[in-house]
């Protein structure tokens, strides 16, 4: 096959110092698939973004097609045919698919916009490539997979061969995910070249030619996908060995801690969204909800941590009810909640570290010593849990705006893991975690189980809840539909049914293992 | 270079940067506009120190100026923007003025219970708004401007029918006998004899600068020592984390609002008990909108507040100074004066040159490259 990219020696450093490629060789073959993985700061996307135009390098050379080329803005990168899809994407929310795809370089009716032209771009190119959307949809009422195609349909029109698509994978369902894969093999059948940045390993096995791994701004090496094996690639991401599956020691389950009883919620908008969900949660076990997202889990979970308000049912921990209350007083009653948006819930990021890490237990000793808080008190606490949970800072007293991605979820987790809960809540604990840190969690999630903690585990990731839980139920469309006594024995296949409502158990069925 | 990082140098730096820059702007305005620039900029920039009447007139403003700032920092320190200060200075001095006039006690005890009833009005003036907000989600925009026309009518009302005494030619009350005003700062003891009669005679500057001092430490104490403050200070930064991390946030933003209200009730005394001596109309004149301008600057740290108190009252006397004394017009004052306000209060002035600085840098050896390369 052809080299189609080739990147020689690049480097870049940025303004405040930070040497985010390293001297990197990265090229990629006409036609392939090529999976560009790294964790989180490895500088793949300061790569991409270089080969798109979008960042100078401080030097180094690209050649496309054997020719040097010299990029000024993304237009020329368009030019010869390299586009990207951001994964923030760039649409006009109001604007109809079709009228998207072509913005920029709009098909016209004497000098006005011919929408019906747009129309019929869109469908073509959609027919083409087997990437479905309604073109006639605004972006804001459709989904984020669709969306995510019309991002892909616009560079197409554009004219790119080379797709870099940068974690697209991130924000969609795993059904969505198998939709994106078909929809790349299709491209790539038609001649299109696809670079495919990730940090999710079983992706790069599916679907991609070879893989090229980066650590710390340096291409650690570049191998065909089937020599590669995911520990292999863990191992060269992090550089030591990673242990993908968590061993869980066998643990007799403790006391009921949590029960919930025909909990039932209604939106704002007068939808049905969780309808008489019933189960019990015991201490020492982890219980998973799989599910295909949207089928009532992020309710669930904001309900039983008061952040909404239930419709009906009950919710007792350790016979503490729990629902309608403040989210002060769910805490109070002993549960913690790693949330499933974490930047917009779970941090104040213009607040200091030392300040994130008290929210829930400021207003008690030793934080609280009569009218004031005790700022040293506080300090030590900062200082303890950095060192304990190993957040990389220079200090606690810096906002957590300053750290980078993982360390932000490490300050989350300090807080909730030491809260010292008798129920941990973790949605999507691992949603756009890098490798590293993805192992952390689910070693500290299991760990607060052997202490003793229920946790109750909801996450996309089937195969995260697969291997992390004793039991394991599945939700679809508001209501529990199965329940796995044990976890370990389902097959991804089985569960799969009952996530996609093929298959579901009768209550009578279902009762004895709530 | 290793100073630069430490962001309260930092910060002053960029002050500093700021107002010489405004400074040099409004000094080219003056040559613009004026035939004798030198003398007029002169009269800017010292006039609030040339007599010892203009020095007390700074200082008095200044005081005002701060515990209006300080009310301000706080409700702003939650995102919350209530511009309800004006109105709560309006009630406070009605109230305080009132009890001044009215209530037949020794001075030691009609001030005291006057300020307290200044600060309790300006507490209710703020949990009303906070309490809309709070519980019925009403935009706090709105209903303190909306509130502030009440307290402003009220107080016209109260002054015009029931205070101003029958016979009196224009809409004022009574000056305050002894008991009802506030006494001077500086103590009366037979060896400052002396000074206390200088400072008396030309000036107002009263016992409500220490209680300034006090309330000053108190706001950055309630604001980074006490829970309140942290749930404050949460909740501006992330009301969603506030909420779920426990806060009631609901209580928290009505105490905001309501604690605001405290500080600015008591810059309503100060005019009414302190500056004025008795009730006028327009005894405000929107220094509760100057107050947000306090608040800015000092980035709504009170402890940075009377900093930023002094250097705004210092431009607005100077400003009255240098209109009266050559012949640059009001307005063109004017324009220099929010100049200033406008270069100190600009978010990004030092970050900007920073990054164009950097920029720049990263460009020359891109552009070496590109050079070479073809």
């Amino acid at each position: 096959m052809a080299v189609l990219v080739e990147m020689d020696q690049i480097i870049k450093i940025y303004p405040n110092g930070v040497v985010a490629n390293d001297g990197v060789t990265f090229s990629v073959e006409r036609g392939e698939i090529h999976a560009l993985v790294g964790e989180n700061g490895a500088g793949k996307t300061t790569l991409m973004k270089i080969l798109y135009g979008e960042e100078r390098p401080t030097s180094g050379v690209i050649r496309v097609n054997g020719r040097a080329v010299h990029f000024h803005s993304p237009q020329d990168a368009i030019q010869l045919g390299i586009g990207m899809v951001h994964q923030n994407f760039m649409q006009i929310p109001s604007l109809t698919v079709a009228e998207n795809v072509v913005l920029g370089k709009e098909p016209t009716r004497r000098g006005l916009l011919d929408r019906k032209a747009a129309i019929q771009i869109t469908e073509e190119l959609s027919r083409q490539y087997g990437l479905k959307v309604d073109p006639e949809a605004t972006i804001e009422s459709v989904n984020v997979g669709m969306r995510q195609r019309v991002e892909i349909l616009k560079i197409l029109y554009r004219g790119a061969e080379i797709l870099i698509l940068d974690e697209p994978t991130a924000v969609l369902t795993p059904q969505e995910t198998m939709e994106l894969f078909k929809s790349i093999r299709t491209l790539v059948k038609q001649g299109k070249t696809v670079i495919f940045i990730t940090h999710k390993l079983r992706e790069v096995k599916e679907i991609s030619d070879r893989v090229t791994v980066m650590r710390g701004g340096k291409v650690m090496g570049t191998l065909p996908t089937h020599e590669a094996t995911r520990e292999g690639l863990a191992r060269m991401m992090v550089g030591r060995d990673v242990f993908l599956e968590v061993s869980k020691p066998l643990r007799a389950r403790g006391e009921k801690v949590l029960e919930v009883r025909d909990l039932t919620y209604v939106s704002e908008t007068g939808r049905q969204v969780l309808r008489g969900v019933s189960f019990s949660v015991y201490a020492g076990e982890i219980l998973g909800v799989a599910g295909v997202e949207g089928n009532g889990q992020t309710e669930l979970v904001e309900v039983l941590t008061g952040l909404r308000p239930a419709t009906g049912g009950e919710a007792r921990v350790l016979g503490t009810p729990i629902l309608n209350r403040s989210p002060r007083a769910v805490r109070l009653a002993g549960v913690a909640h790693i949330p499933e948006d974490r930047l917009t819930n779970g941090l104040a990021l213009t607040a200091t570290i030392n300040e994130n890490l008290i929210v829930d237990r400021y207003f008690r000793p030793p934080f609280r010593r009569g009218w004031f808080i005790d700022n040293k008190e506080v300090r030590q606490h900062g200082q303890q849990l950095i060192e304990r949970f190993d957040i990389r800072t220079p200090g606690g007293e810096v906002p957590v705006a300053s750290l980078s991605g993982g360390n932000m979820q490490k300050v989350i987790l300090a807080r909730e893991f030491s809260s010292q809960p008798q129920l941990l809540i973790a949605a999507q604990p691992t949603r756009g975690v890098d490798v590293g840190a993805t192992e952390f969690i689910r070693e500290q999630l299991v760990e607060q189980r052997n202490r003793g903690t229920a946790v109750l585990l909801v996450s996309a990731d089937l195969a995260e809840v697969m291997s992390l839980s004793d039991r394991l139920v599945v939700m679809y469309e508001g209501q529990i539909t199965g329940v796995f006594p044990e976890a370990a024995k389902a097959t991804e296949e089985e569960i799969g049914y009952y996530m996609l409502g093929v298959k579901r158990q009768s209550p009578e069925e279902m009762e004895a293992y709530l | 270079m290793k100073l630069l990082r430490k962001p309260a140098l930092r910060e002053f730096l960029r002050i500093l940067i700021a107002v010489s820059a405004a400074l040099l702007l409004g000094f080219f305005i003056t040559l613009l506009v004026s035939k004798q620039p030198l003398e007029a900029y002169r009269a800017f920039l010292l006039g609030p120190l040339s007599r010892f009447n203009r020095f007390g007139d700074w200082i008095e403003e200044s005081i005002t100026l701060t515990l209006v700032g300080l009310a301000v920092a706080l409700v702003f320190k939650s995102k919350q923007f209530s511009l309800g200060a004006e109105g709560q200075i309006l009630l406070g001095a009605l109230v305080s003025g009132s009890i001044a006039l009215f209530v037949p006690l020794p001075g030691y005890l009609r001030v005291p219970l006057a300020l307290v009833a200044a600060m309790g009005v300006g507490f209710l003036w703020g949990y009303l708004p906070g309490y809309l907000k709070a519980h019925l989600n009403a935009n706090e925009i709105v209903s303190t401007l909306m509130l502030n026309t009440i307290a402003l009518k009220l107080y016209d009302y109260f002054l015009i029918f029931h205070i101003k005494p029958p016979n009196a030619g224009y809409n004022a009350s009574a000056t305050f006998t002894k008991d009802g005003i506030l006494p001077s700062f500086v103590p009366a003891l037979p060896f400052l004899a002396d000074l206390r009669a200088r400072f008396m005679s030309q000036t107002n500057i009263t016992v409500m600068l220490y209680l300034t001092i006090l309330a000053v430490l108190v706001a950055y104490y309630l604001m980074y020592r006490t829970p309140f403050g942290y749930e404050l200070r949460m909740i501006g930064a992330n009301i969603k984390f506030a909420r779920y991390g426990g806060i009631n946030v609901k209580q928290a933003i009505i105490l905001a609002f309501a604690v605001s209200g405290v500080f600015a009730g008591l810059a309503g005394a100060h005019l009414a008990m302190g500056i004025h001596t008795k009730l006028i109309q327009n005894i405000s004149l929107g220094i509760g909108f100057e107050g947000i301008v306090v608040a800015l600057m000092a980035r709504n740290n009170p402890l940075f507040v009377p900093l930023s108190a002094l250097a705004y009252g210092y431009l607005r006397a100077g400003a009255d100074i240098m209109e009266r004394s050559s012949d640059v017009s009001r307005e063109m004052v004017l324009v220099i004066q929010a100049l200033i306000i406008l270069l100190v209060t600009a978010e990004q002035v030092l970050p900007v040159i920073q990054q164009r600085v950097a920029a720049r840098r990263e460009a020359q050896p891109a552009t070496s490259l590109a050079e070479g390369g073809h």
